[in-house]
This record gives C-alpha cells, structure tokens and sequence, in this order.
C-alpha cells in the first residue's frame, strides 16, 4: 500500500539552505507603524497640554480676557494675534490655551474622581457578590437610568455655573460607568484559577481582591478611562455650549464654539479654530486608547 | 483487616496511617436557565469513598464528565461538598469554617492543569511562591525569602534567575514548577494534582513528574493525582481509582488494575489506548455511544447504557463495592473475571492487528 | 479527472516546504523544509510537539496562514501545485480535493447555526442543490458519520451535541464534496479515550470507503503507532524520522533518531512499573526565530557530540524505506523500549 517515497534529496528544485523569506523592510515597516501609533497621539497630547499650561507661563500672550475693541476681528496671523481675535477683541490663541485647562483639568478630574468611585463601587460589588452585589448594582443602576445629559444639565442648572460644578455633573455620568465596567472586569477575573490558587494558599478575601484582582483590571480600566477622556470633554464642551458650564468671557472651548456660532456665516474662524483643537485632543486621546489597548492585550 | 462499609464505601486499610479518608462525598450543582429558572441538577459526584495512606500515591483516572475534578474541589471544602465527609489528619473538614478550616487545610495543596491561568500574571515568580508562607504567617520576612530560595532550588528554577521574573516570561514547564513550588512553600502532607501535566508537552511533562517523583521522595509527599490518560496514572501511582459519571467503579492496586480489570468500564479505557508497544493491537472502541448527561444519569449502574454486559438487574439495583480480590474493589454486577483478559500484554482486540 | 490512472500513485507530494512569520520584528522560522509524499488511500501521521510546524505546514497547503506568513517550496496536489495560488483559486480545492478536520470542535462550529445548517452550507459552496436535496445529503453524511439519530441531531445546535458528537459534524461537513484527501488536526486531541478510538475507527472506515488519503497530525506517538501506515517526526519545522509505522513500532523495529527516541520513553506506559524515573530531556524547543546551527535537537540531546552542533544532519534513507537525520542514531536492533 505505501508507494515509493522519492527522498528529499532526490526531488528536482528542492531548495538549498535557506534565505530568509520575510524581507527585513517588511519587518522594520511593521515595527514603525507599530511605535508610531503610540508616540504620534501621545505626543500631540503632550504638546497640546504644554500649551495651554506651559506656554503662557514661558512666553507672555495676550490675556484672554479684556481686550481692546480696536483689536476686535483681527484676522488669522495678525502680529500679536497669532490666531486672530475675536469681535470683542480678545485674542483667540490665548482663549485656547486657557479654553485648554478647562477642557484638561475637567476631563481629568471627572476620570480620575469617577475611576476611583466607581471602581471601588464595582469592584467590591463583582468580587463579593451575593447580597453586596446585588445592592450595589441597584445603585449604579438608578445612575445609569437618568438620561446623563439631562441630568447633568439639570444639576449645572441648580448650581451656580462653575468649572466645579461641571465636574460634579459629569460624575453622575463617570462613576456608574466606571462602576459597571469594573464590576464586569472584577467578574471575568474571579473565575480564573489563580485567584482560586490565592484563596487556597490562605490568603483572605480583601487581600485576594486589593493585590490580585486590582492589578489585573488596571488594564481594561486604563483604556476604557481613556476613552472615557474623550467623552467627558466633548460633553463637557457641549455644556459651555448651551451655556451651563464656563460663562463667558471666561474661555472655554464649548462657550467659544456656542459665541463664532452667530457669525459662522461671515467669520468661519471663531467655529473651526476651537473645534479643530476639540478635534484633535479627542482623537489624540482616543488613538492613544486604542494604542495603548493593542500593547496591553485587553480585548 | 477488611470492612464493607456504606454506600460507595472503599474502606479497605492497607497497612500505614491514614491521612486523607473521603466518605460518602457528593457535590452537585444547579443548573439554571436564563432569567434564574432552575433547570436541573448536576450530579457531578454521588457519594463517593476512598482512603489515602501517608506516603502513597492514589491515582484518579475518569474521562469528561467522571467529576474527578469537582471531587477534587469537594476535598478542599471550593466548595464545600453537599453530603459527605472529609477527614483530613483526623479533622473532618466539611463540618469547619474561616480560620479553623485555614489552619486544617494548611497541610492539603494543590496543583492546577493550566500552569499558567494559576499564576498572577501582575506578581512575580518569587511573590507568588511567599504568598502561602505570608498567608500562614510563617517566619520573619528574612526567613521566608529564604524558604523561597530553597523551594525554586528544590523544583529545579534557579533562584537568582527566575525570582523576579513574571509568569510570562517563563515556559510551561517552569511556571507549572512556579506552581508546585508554592504547594511545598509550607511543607504539606498531601497534594492534590488535577490534570497537573496534560498541558505540558511530552518531554517536559517527563520532567515534571520526575519532579514529582524527587519530591515524594525527599519530601515524604502524598499525592492524589488526577488524570484522564490511565497509563500516565497508573506510571505515577500506587493505586488507581476508576470514576464514571460521579461514581468509583474500581479501586485496587495499579498492577491489579491494569492487568485483571475488573470492571467493564476499565476493561473498555484500557482497550482505547493507541499502544506503541511492538505487537499491540489497533486500539478499538469496545464501548459502545455517547456518555449521559451528569443532569440525568441512568438509573441503577450509571455504566450501563454503554456496557457491553448490561442486563436488567444493572438498571434496577445499584451495584456497590465489592473485593474480588485483596485490595481490590469494584462496582459491578458481573465483573470480568481473570479469565476474561489478556494477561500479559496490552489487552489486544481479537480484531484489529496492526496495519502494516 | 479520471481516478483509475492515479489510483495507486501519489495524491500529494510536498517538496522543500518553508513558512515564515513576521512577528513583532523577528522572523519565526515555523516550517523549514520539509518533503514528504501522500499516496492514494494511505494514512500519514506527522507526529510533533507544539512548535514543531506539524500544523502550520498543513495550514500552507489550503492557504490557511494568517497574512504574516510567507510560504515558498512546492506542494503538488494530483500534479496541480497549491502554493502561490490565490485565495479564490486554493477556494476550489478546499473541501473538494482536501479538506480539514480541527482540534476544537467547539470553537470551529458556529454556535448560533444549527448543525444540519452548517452541513448544508458547506454542500451548497461546492454544488447546485436546492435545499431539499442538501438537506438529503446532509442527513446520509451524518449517518455516515455515525451519528445517532441522525435526522433529529440535523436541527440541533452545538451546544447540544457532546465533544465526540461535535466532532463527528465536523467530519461530517469535511466530507460534503467527498475530499481525495483528508488531514486531521489534533482531531482527537481534545476527546476522551474511548471516544477518540471511536472516532479513529470511524476515520479509518471512511477512509476505505471512500477511497480517501488522510493525514493524522498529532503529539501522540501511541495515535501514529496504531492507526497510521506511515509515520512522519517533525521538531523544529523539520522532518527528522520518516518510516512505515511498522517499521518504528512493529516487532523487530526501531526509531533512530535521538528525539523520536526521546518521545516514545517521555510518554507514559501502561508496561511500565509505578514511580519509574523517566530518562529525562533538558532544555526546552528551539527557538524558532533563532534556530542554532547545526541539528536543532542538538542542545537537549545527550548523545550531542561536536559534529551535531555544527552541521545539520541530512534527512536521508539510510535504510530501505526508513529515513531520518541524525549523526548519531540509536543502535540498530535495540526495540523502542530498552
């Protein structure tokens, strides 16, 4: 039944030793693309934070309030006014930067009060279960219910309209969302065997939770938080838009996008210059999300 | 010297203190559908007994769905069985809670199938191996170090190399040393091994038993080891244990066992093995259809939907443990006498020879 | 094409197969040369550890690779070579000529597709047929296969079928367009004993009744020994035993090569008595994107002397029917267990 199996060395063409088969451009491409997309958004971010909180420091700029009306409506380039003023006459570089520490600081803040919260929240609500669980997630729930916007405008209604303010609004949005995805994470973990391994070595139930549990969602947390930067400050631009957040003439990219509103027909510039760099701050953030989660393995 | 005792009662003594006695052990679970209805109840042990003596080897081989692993759970209290008893160094675990049953499970360890899964991912080699050591509050900080060392040296894993590394960067075949280091971190009495080296590729996986082998050796170890591969049981132990479907069908001695099975069930695992012995038949599958479900086993015998030898009696009245011969027991109603096997080579199937 | 004139010949000759990975900026070197022939009817096991290449050279030959990997040398099927064809030319081979059974039956079957479903659409790929007659088909294949109750597992999900039930659709849906040549990967691997001696017998019945070819890949020696004609080794993306399988476990035979020899005394035997020490192999597999010069078991081999680690061993037939590459063997006449 077995036919005569010709031997290696008898069959025509077979190749000698061997050339590599991948070109080494190839390779070294992959690698390039590979480092780019984690450098080019994390540098843009860290260029745009330099300056909007260093660069007024460095060099002197413009205030970004209390200009002179005979600058009003200068246009893009104008000397002193690197990107134009607006028609009040306060210089629109200026109103970006400081417009910048608006969108930071906030963003910042709501991620990291609402990680906190509601990580702790869900965390403790996925590794214990039971009864704790069940509690807890009742609470999230009647978070998520509010419809978040709404909410949040409702409550920067009720209180004076501050940068404060907007942070404790958005948190009603930030902690049920962190609190449920840490909730979720803390699940997919419990099961795994090391935790098992943990318990059975003798090692008591916070512990288990504080040194195994923790560090293992830190991945998924970090990148959902990122994400999660992206959509506080686009909302929290949309609440200076209607008005609710940073009163003008205090700058904030939202109110500066709400105020070139009325004479976008005429004078594009006072939309587009604020929403490019709304632009270009979350899509830095969200590239880096996405960067950050290829490296990390988190699916 | 022998006893029958209660339902699946294997409570023949060999000689030797008896450090591990399981009796009527049986762990179910709930099977719900969505929305929470309950839809069923697995079955997965059903009163099982068996004893292990200070210093052996017992051996549990079951294919899928046997509850040899839930089994092995029960023993450890993760979670606690729902009948049965477990005494373990004369203390019944089942019927202790918090830091009493700590204390008492202390000298009980165990190795995990994935070497991998196992291990934090975020904590390093030597972290891992502490951890038992903190747990249990064993020594000062300087001590444990110390231990640590010793047991990375004892499992072949070069402190000064492996200490700080992180479970990825290890093979499987260390990170399931990693594992067997942090089982003798405090000196136990026993180890429970589930399917402890399935994962492993073949020429590791001899290394890790010789490991265990040394162990047992220098350390005085008992083991219960868990497998589905028979022959790899049978290498490593004193005595093997027969599951199927939540039940022991035969215990005795791993010679016995392999060469006078006793049990159909045994009969046909022994049959299946692809044999590289020089002779050997062609495994053949003398065991007819698929395994019932553990959420509804047959009534009487559970082997019998699928034995060769099934009669009517077998449906009606549970078979329980017998001794045909010393140490030896089975669960049959017609077990195989010595006559029936092929004594002294792999049992060949009368079909089958070799292709050539 | 008419079946008389190749009906003892070859079906599959592969010759000087290679595949590389571009990963993270290395390359993995999966598969490095490596010749073999299939003949009509025949079984072939090709036996290795993870990392030997026994998968990836099989996915080569269905164009089964990921992008990242770039496949040279030849593999003629019949006289049509596969490699360099494009994914819609290679689409006409699959499952028409060769087919593929896998591993995880759990993971290749979709779970949300009932099974006849997922039979039917694997018939309907290659041929016109309404949807009465697939349905026909579909439920001879299953009782081909052996299926219990055939015509009501046709309306089950996946979930509902056991690991051996599972893998038997699998087959099933690898036979639709009666494929010349089978090649089971892992196909066993993940079922019990007695089901996996079930699901060889059903295996081995199809292939006479079908006049197939198949390919077993497998780390289980013990599988090649009973079930296989002819037995390939692969370590380190190369062939390094190739012999009828009666040749290296039959009475009288004898594997050559250090590691074959390495393997069959790590696997556990049921001859052997309890608490034996295994003759132990050191080191772990090579590291593919760096593979040492010279024999790559060379550095885990006990019997390595200086000519091992500097030229690699030729794969060659120093005994009628039986090759390997080594520099130095086993002795001859000494069986597989002494």
């Amino acid at each position: 039944m077995a036919a005569q199996l010709p031997s290696a060395a008898m069959i025509p063409g077979a190749p000698p030793l061997l050339p590599p088969l991948v070109s080494s451009r190839r390779l070294r491409a992959q690698s390039l693309s590979r480092t780019l997309r984690l450098w080019v958004p994390a540098g843009l971010l860290i260029l745009l934070a330099g300056m909007c909180f260093l660069l007024p420091i460095i060099i002197t700029i413009p205030p970004p309030t209390g200009g002179s009306i005979l600058d009003a409506n200068a246009p893009l380039f104008s000397p002193g006014h690197i990107l134009g003023a607006d028609p009040v006459g306060n210089d629109v570089f200026s109103r970006i930067c400081y417009g910048g520490r608006i969108a930071f600081e906030v963003s910042l803040a709501v991620t990291a009060i609402g990680m906190a919260s509601g990580c702790l929240i869900g965390i403790t609500a996925g590794y214990f279960g039971g009864w704790v669980d069940t509690i807890l997630s009742r609470v999230l729930d009647v978070l998520i219910a509010f419809p978040a916007l709404v909410l949040t405008i409702a409550i920067a209604e009720g209180l004076q309209p501050s940068e404060f303010h907007t942070i404790l609004a958005l948190l009603v949005f930030s902690v049920p969302a962190f609190g449920r995805i840490s909730r979720a994470a803390t699940l997919a973990v419990r099961e795994l065997p090391f935790i098992l391994a943990a318990r059975l070595s003798g090692t008591g139930g916070w512990r288990v939770m504080v040194r195994h549990v923790v560090p293992n969602i830190v991945p998924s947390i970090a990148t959902f938080s990122l994400l999660g930067i992206g959509i506080v400050i686009i909302i929290e631009g949309a609440l200076d838009f209607l008005g609710y957040g940073i009163q003008p003439p205090a700058p904030s990219w939202g109110n500066m996008i709400a105020q070139g509103q009325t004479v976008m027909d005429v004078q594009p510039q006072y939309v587009l210059v604020p929403s490019l760099f709304l632009l270009a701050m979350v899509v830095a953030v969200n590239a880096l999300g996405d960067a950050l989660r290829e490296r990390w393995g988190v699916r | 010297m022998t006893e029958q005792a209660g339902p699946g009662g294997y409570s023949v003594r060999p000689p030797g203190e008896t450090l591990l006695s399981a009796r009527g052990v049986v762990q179910e679970f709930v099977v719900r559908e969505r929305g929470g209805v309950k839809a069923g109840i697995v079955h997965a042990v059903s009163g099982v007994s068996f004893d292990i003596m200070a210093g052996e080897t017992l051996g549990i081989v079951g294919e899928t769905g046997s509850g040899k692993s839930t089994l092995a759970r029960a023993l450890l209290q993760a979670p606690r069985p729902k009948a049965g008893s477990v005494t373990f160094r004369g203390v019944d675990l089942t019927k202790l809670r918090g830091r009493k049953l700590l204390q008492a499970r202390r000298h009980m360890q165990f190795v995990f199938q994935d070497p991998f899964g196992s291990l934090d991912p975020k904590w390093q080699v030597r972290s891992i191996v502490e951890e038992p050591l903190i747990a249990y509050h064993e020594g000062t900080r300087d001590a444990r170090r110390k231990r640590v060392a010793e047991m990375l040296d004892l499992v072949g894993l070069d402190p000064a190399r492996f200490g700080k590394r992180y479970p990825r960067e290890l093979s499987g075949g260390q990170a399931q040393r990693v594992a067997i280091a942090r089982a003798v971190a405090l000196n136990p009495s026993l180890i429970i091994c589930d399917e402890a080296v399935s994962s492993l590729d073949v020429l590791i996986q001899a290394q890790v038993l010789n490991l265990f082998e040394k162990l047992r050796g220098e350390l005085g170890l008992s083991y219960l080891f868990i497998a589905h591969d028979l022959a790899l049981v049978k290498q490593v132990s004193d005595r093997v244990a027969v599951m199927y479907l939540g039940k022991l069908c035969e215990v005795g001695n791993g010679e016995a066992v392999y060469r006078q099975p006793l049990h159909p069930y045994t009969r046909a695992l022994l049959d299946s093995i692809p044999s590289t012995e020089p002779g050997a038949g062609r495994a053949t599958a003398t065991i007819k259809g698929e395994p019932p479900s553990p959420v509804n086993p047959p009534s009487g015998c559970r082997f019998r939907t699928r034995c060769p030898l099934a009669a009517e009696r077998c449906a009606t009245e549970e078979p329980l443990p017998r001794e045909m011969a010393p140490g030896h027991l089975v669960a049959c109603h017609f077990p195989l006498m010595p006559g029936d096997v092929a004594s002294t080579t792999t049992p060949a199937a009368t079909s089958g020879a070799r292709r050539s | 094409m008419s079946d008389t004139l190749l009906d003892t010949g070859t079906l599959l000759k592969v010759a000087g197969l290679r595949v590389a990975f571009a990963l993270g900026g290395r390359q993995i070197h999966a598969v490095n040369g490596v010749s073999y022939s299939v003949a009509q009817r025949q079984t072939l096991a090709i036996i290795g550890e993870s990392g030997s290449g026994k998968t990836v050279s099989c996915r080569a030959l269905l164009g089964l690779l990921p992008s990242t990997a770039t496949v040279a040398g030849s593999a003629q099927f019949r006289g049509t070579e596969l490699i360099g064809l494009s994914d819609a030319q290679l689409r006409k081979h699959r499952g028409t000529d060769i087919a593929m059974v896998f591993q995880d039956p759990a993971r290749s079957l979709n779970p949300t597709m009932r099974v006849g479903a997922q039979i039917t659409e694997a018939i309907r790929t290659h041929r016109q047929l309404s949807k009465a007659e697939a349905r026909e088909q579909a439920i001879e294949l299953l009782r081909l296969v052996r299926m219990p109750a055939a015509e009501r597992r046709f309306h089950e999900y996946p979930h509902q079928l056991s690991g051996g039930m599972r893998q038997r659709v699998m087959i099933a849906i690898a036979l639709a367009c009666r494929p010349r040549l089978l090649i089971a990967d892992e196909a066993t691997t993940a079922l019990d004993v007695t089901t996996q001696a079930q699901i060889m017998e059903l295996l081995l019945d199809l292939q006479d009744q079908l006049g197939m070819s198949l390919i077993m890949i497998s780390h289980d020696l013990g599988l090649a020994a009973s079930y296989a004609d002819e037995v390939i080794v692969m370590y380190g993306g190369k062939v390094v035993e190739q012999a009828p399988s009666a040749k290296l476990f039959g009475v009288g035979g004898a594997v050559r090569m250090r590691y074959t020899r390495a393997l069959l005394d790590a696997i556990p035997h049921l001859e052997r008595p309890a608490h034996t020490l295994l003759p132990v192999v050191g080191g772990r597999p090579p590291d593919l994107s760096a593979l040492p010069e010279g024999c790559s078991f060379a550095p885990r081999c006990a019997h390595a002397r200086d000519d091992c680690r500097q030229a690699e061993p030729e794969l060659a037939e120093h005994v009628p029917g039986h090759r390997w590459a080594c520099w130095h063997p086993c002795e001859n006449g000494a069986a597989p267990h002494d």
